[in-house]
């Protein structure tokens, strides 16, 4: 071994690596977005988890003092993890969960700090919560919080526990697990890598071949290629969707309430987008290596903006602007939504049409940049 | 068949001083051509003369900066005729991991052929270019020229009255680049018109016409013969320089 040879060989590739200004700013700056969305976003707690109250609680007077819990554990229970919004009717509040406006209800009754006084081995204070427990980090976040306002109202002695929590959940169970709330996301979020990918790795290369130079040579318009293109990737990804969901819920018993044809058309809509993102990346691409240097561009804001592992209300409020950026946020929550909660294609509108503008605005621009590749 | 508006009468091509410029350079400059139906017609000039840029340019793959241009009597870009143009670029531009039929079946559903023609023009165009034995091979297992082959295969399928080729013969063996040329003369034969780009000045003389390309201008125009004789030269090469001494432009 020459050591002159070696030298040639590093002194060659630090060169090439100083002509591709491109491949420099990647080194450069792709791990500091890491590391930064990394740090501002993983394992944040949860706050502003929006709860709504119902309080018909009284006080109490019992001697000197006058006790009223309802009150005590509210206090208590001020902070960042839970936003309170006080709620008069309990039905109205119920419903707020029903259509995910709020993750949860407490409700005191009107004989709560009584009973709690008073209580006998058979009556308790009884706190009724409504949880939509499709999200078990936030349900167990609202849960935890008030565990913690409950014994701190009591003074710490919670002992023989005078106040019973009382669930009711509107979506999901106790049994929800982790895995349950984030397999809808993964799956989303497996869609979007091969897509996007795909498509970026299919135009560059055709670019690179003369191939898109020879396709515009026949009648083929902009159009045509980016749908044939689009619908070609959209068989791929059916079959990896049918995969990844199979595989959920067979191997990890994936809990699935809602309609999998539903969960089926928005991953496809989803996908859809996908390419014609990854179409329009394509354009910024000379290369095979410049279009790998997108995967990360695409996957960390997905990994950690998206609510696909954490939820949306542990990400920073700064940055939570941006989680409405990114597209898995909506086909995440829109599978979520249908797989956990059951819900149809009317209450996911809100979803399905971000989703839908998603899937014309990427595969119009696409339209538009692909033929000045040729 | 399909009825063929104009095809008796009017040039191939024409082009009144084409124009087109990539920033500073200018790879056309008031180019005025006219290439006759039925005639191989050969585009001549060093790498950087404008050649390949003319034949974009006339597909409509690129836009001219000024100036305009007739190709088989409609203006660029031909979108009315495209279907009667056949187009083979310097790069292979077929794909590597289809069959030899498979890229052929993709261009002619591009072109709107019926797949009953496609099935029957396959087997004519393949006869052709002596690869029927490879049809169902994956181009990547082909060696260079039967590549080349298939590429060519491919811009005749739908059997256009104008092609258009970039360089057909770079790399290709002395044997195969006999034999298409032997091919160009049959398709002229048959009224077609053969626009072809070369910088091998021998291969030129093949050609019923030439058009001499200096840094886009037209150096001359004419059958090769008269270029030599006009620039009293021994080959089309002598011609060439002295074209462009002529003009004062000689690099180096």
């Amino acid at each position: 071994m020459k050591t002159r040879r070696v030298l040639a060989v590093t002194r060659k590739s630090l060169a090439q690596f100083r002509h591709d200004r491109r491949t420099l700013g990647f080194v450069i700056g792709m791990p500091l977005l890491m590391v930064l969305v990394f740090g501002y976003t993983f394992g944040g707690e949860v706050h502003d988890v929006r709860t709504l109250v119902v309080n018909d609680d009284q006080e109490v007077p019992l001697g000197p003092t006058t006790f009223h819990f309802a009150q005590d554990i509210l206090e208590n229970l001020e902070g960042e993890t839970l936003t309170l919004v006080a709620a008069s009717d309990l039905a109205a509040a119920r419903e707020e969960v029903r259509a995910g406006r709020a993750w949860a209800v407490l409700h005191f009754p009107a004989n709560f700090t009584e009973n709690v006084v008073n209580r006998t081995d058979n009556e308790q204070g009884i706190l009724d919560i409504i949880l939509d427990g499709s999200s078990p980090p936030i349900a167990s976040a609202i849960l935890g919080r008030l565990r913690a306002a409950i014994e701190e109202a009591l003074g710490g002695s919670a002992g023989a526990a005078p106040i019973a929590l009382e669930r009711d959940y509107v979506y999901g169970s106790e049994d929800t697990r982790f895995i349950d709330s984030f397999a809808p996301g993964v799956v989303a979020l497996a869609v979007l890598m091969v897509t996007t990918i795909f498509s970026v790795i299919i135009v560059v290369r055709e670019k690179s071949a003369g191939m898109l130079e020879r396709l515009f040579a026949t009648p083929l318009t902009s159009t045509e290629l980016v749908f044939g293109h689009a619908l070609a990737l959209l068989v791929i990804a059916f079959l990896q969707s049918a995969v990844v969901l199979t595989a959920a819920i067979v191997l990890f018993q994936v809990q699935v309430v809602g309609s999998l044809v539903l969960a089926f058309a928005l991953l496809l809509l989803f996908a859809a987008g996908n390419q014609g993102l990854g179409m329009m990346l394509s354009a910024g691409a000379r290369n095979e290596l410049q279009a790998v240097q997108l995967i990360p561009l695409i996957l960390f804001p997905s990994l950690l903006l998206t609510g696909v592992f954490f939820p949306l209300e542990a990400i920073p409020q700064a940055l939570r602007g941006l989680s409405l950026a990114v597209p898995l946020t909506y086909a995440g929550d829109a599978l979520r939504s249908v797989m956990l909660r059951g819900w149809g294609l009317l209450e996911v509108g809100g979803d399905l049409l971000a989703l839908v503008a998603y899937a014309g605005l990427t595969l119009g621009g696409a339209t538009l940049l692909i033929r000045r590749q040729a | 068949m399909p009825r063929r508006e104009n095809m008796p009468t009017g040039p191939a091509v024409t082009t009144t001083g084409l124009a087109k410029r990539f920033g500073a350079i200018e790879a056309l400059r008031d180019l005025t051509l006219e290439v006759p139906r039925g005639a191989t017609f050969g585009l001549l000039g060093p790498n950087g003369a404008g050649k390949t840029t003319l034949l974009r340019v006339l597909l409509g793959l690129t836009k001219p900066t000024s100036g305009s241009a007739l190709v088989l009597g409609h203006p660029i870009p031909p979108k009315a005729v495209r279907t009667r143009i056949g187009y083979l670029p310097q790069d292979l531009a077929i794909y590597q991991d289809l069959s030899v039929e498979e890229n052929l079946a993709l261009f002619g559903r591009l072109e709107g052929m019926e797949e009953e023609r496609i099935a029957k023009r396959t087997e004519e165009v393949l006869k052709l270019v002596d690869l029927t034995g490879r049809r169902r091979d994956l181009v990547a297992k082909l060696s260079g020229g039967m590549r080349r082959r298939t590429s060519l295969a491919a811009a005749l399928l739908h059997d256009p009255d104008l092609l258009l080729l970039d360089e057909p013969t770079v790399g290709v063996d002395p044997e195969l680049r006999a034999a298409f040329w032997a091919f160009f003369a049959t398709l002229t034969g048959r009224g077609k018109t053969v626009l072809i780009t070369t910088h091998y000045m021998e291969e030129a003389m093949k050609c019923d016409l030439v058009a001499l390309l200096h840094r886009g201008s037209l150096l001359v125009r004419d059958a090769p013969s008269a270029v030599k004789a006009a620039t009293n030269s021994a080959n089309l090469d002598d011609a060439f320089l002295a074209l462009v001494r002529a003009r004062g432009e000689v690099d180096r």
